[in-house]
């Protein structure tokens, strides 16, 4: 990888910028051959594809419904402190730093509540697949 | 009660040591202040199993927005003016009332941050020094929250200020404007936060653009317009002494839009100016020399705009022109 100043600008430390950029490219590979196994497999599983229909049957929307829902409560049941850390952090994209300045809580309190988000989603996202 | 699924099962796959590690990753690498790279880098080297698992959470992680709803609103308490912790969620769009209340109870009760604020009236300026030798300068009608606790940071709730930063790499100066981040390691640039946009304008070194989400830098002559609304964010360039013109006497526009335009005049002149809907998409690009004497001033700006500027009671209006202001 090359960085070009003109493209990107003044940099004022290259590596670990550079870093960044590489995980990314790592993370957008991974996605693609993920994205290639699935295809390979579903061409390789026979003929109905023509058949499968674009839309979400009412079915889907429902059980898609139904995990909003419970992802919503796991949250706000590890406590409206972990809630907001945790919806700040990830759908925000407020840094932990930034999150403990505006709460007034230690660092350490931000990564804990992240840590205990991130697990609880985690735990229950392989609900939902085993189901 | 959690962790309990449909079936009746208590799923706790989470349990491997790796994928908790993993996990851990993936947290600490969706953070701007991330820089442990060559810990990182090891951890992975140390065994094939680690990389599958961070490759795996961190897919998992990239779809969680869509899987994680907003917080449900609760009905309002009485809004507090005086609160901006509590201003500042409510316009925030994902966390609950009840989130809030808590957060500005935990806020106010453990205050390991010193926080106090520093404004200006319209038309009033002010320069504020941080103990780090940052200077902000402060326009009309502005309010920034600072940290005696924390000289590397900024809130800017309402207005415009310049931002002279003292440079240091290791720890960055961070400026929250609304759920925006601006962040820096020693530069000059300039922030407005008026109805509902955004704009920065970078004159030396270069900011990041919320650095944990888009990302995006602004080299020096870069700037960045957000519409808070719906988040979206465009860049163009600006001319160096165009950055904090306001300082010198004068608003540099280029490709501005006129809704913009008015707002500006407005927070120099410390007066109330609209544009006309009919007019506010439309763009101006040129110079305004700044005027005490607003009939004075509109009597010369409107022209320059192609528009005409008429009193309504205390506030002005700019619309349509016709060659002469009233």
């Amino acid at each position: 990888m090359r960085l070009r100043e003109r493209d990107i600008g003044p940099v004022s430390d290259p590596l670990p910028y550079l870093h960044r950029m590489a995980n990314n490219l790592m993370l957008d590979r991974y996605r693609s051959s993920i994205r290639r196994e699935k295809r390979e497999q579903e061409w390789s599983g026979g003929g109905d594809m023509g058949e499968r229909s674009p839309e979400p049957s009412a079915d889907d929307r429902l059980v898609a419904a139904e995990r909003l829902e419970r992802v919503r409560q796991e949250l706000d049941g590890l406590g409206a402190r972990v809630a907001l850390v945790f919806r700040r952090f990830r759908l925000d994209g407020v840094g932990q730093k930034a999150i403990a300045e505006e709460l007034g809580v230690s660092l350490t309190t931000v990564e804990k509540d992240l840590q205990k988000a991130y697990r609880a989603l985690a735990n229950l996202k392989d609900s939902f697949d085993a189901e | 009660m959690r962790g309990v699924s449909a079936a009746g099962i208590k799923h706790d796959r989470l349990h491997t040591m790796i994928d908790e590690q993993a996990l851990d990753w993936v947290i600490r690498i969706r953070d701007p202040d991330f820089s442990d790279w060559e810990d990182f880098t090891q951890w992975l080297e140390a065994d094939p199993a680690h990389g599958s698992a961070y490759d795996r959470l961190a897919d998992w992680d990239e779809g969680l927005p869509a899987m994680v709803p907003p917080a449900r609103p609760l009905p309002q308490p009485a809004n507090d003016p005086g609160e901006p912790g509590w201003k500042r969620w409510r316009t925030g769009g994902f966390a609950t009332a009840a989130a809030a209340v808590l957060a500005v109870g935990v806020y106010m009760a453990v205050p390991r941050a010193d926080p106090y604020t520093v404004s200006t009236g319209a038309g009033e300026q002010r320069e504020v020094a941080l103990a780090d030798g940052t200077r902000i300068a402060l326009n009309g009608d502005t309010s920034l929250r600072l940290d005696r606790k924390n000289p590397r940071f900024a809130a800017l709730d309402r207005g415009e200020a310049v931002f002279t930063v003292r440079h240091d790499e290791a720890n960055p100066f961070r400026v929250n404007v609304g759920n925006a981040v601006l962040q820096d390691a020693g530069t000059v640039f300039n922030v407005t936060r008026v109805g509902g946009v955004m704009r920065v304008g970078v004159s030396e070194g270069k900011v990041i653009f919320n650095p944990e989400a888009q990302a995006i830098d602004l080299p020096a002559g870069k700037a960045l317009r957000l519409a808070e609304s719906n988040g979206t964010a465009t860049t163009f360039a600006i001319a160096h002494d165009a950055v904090a013109s306001w300082q010198h006497g004068q608003l540099v526009f280029d490709n501005a839009p006129i809704g913009d335009v008015a707002a500006d005049i407005g927070r120099n002149l410390g007066v109330t100016v609209r544009a006309d809907p009919a007019v506010s998409a439309r763009t101006f690009t040129g110079t305004i020399g700044l005027d005490r004497d607003a009939s004075r001033f509109f009597g010369a700006a409107a022209p320059l705009m192609g528009l005409a500027a008429a009193r309504q009671g205390d506030a002005w209006v700019l619309k349509e022109g016709d060659g002469a202001s009233r």
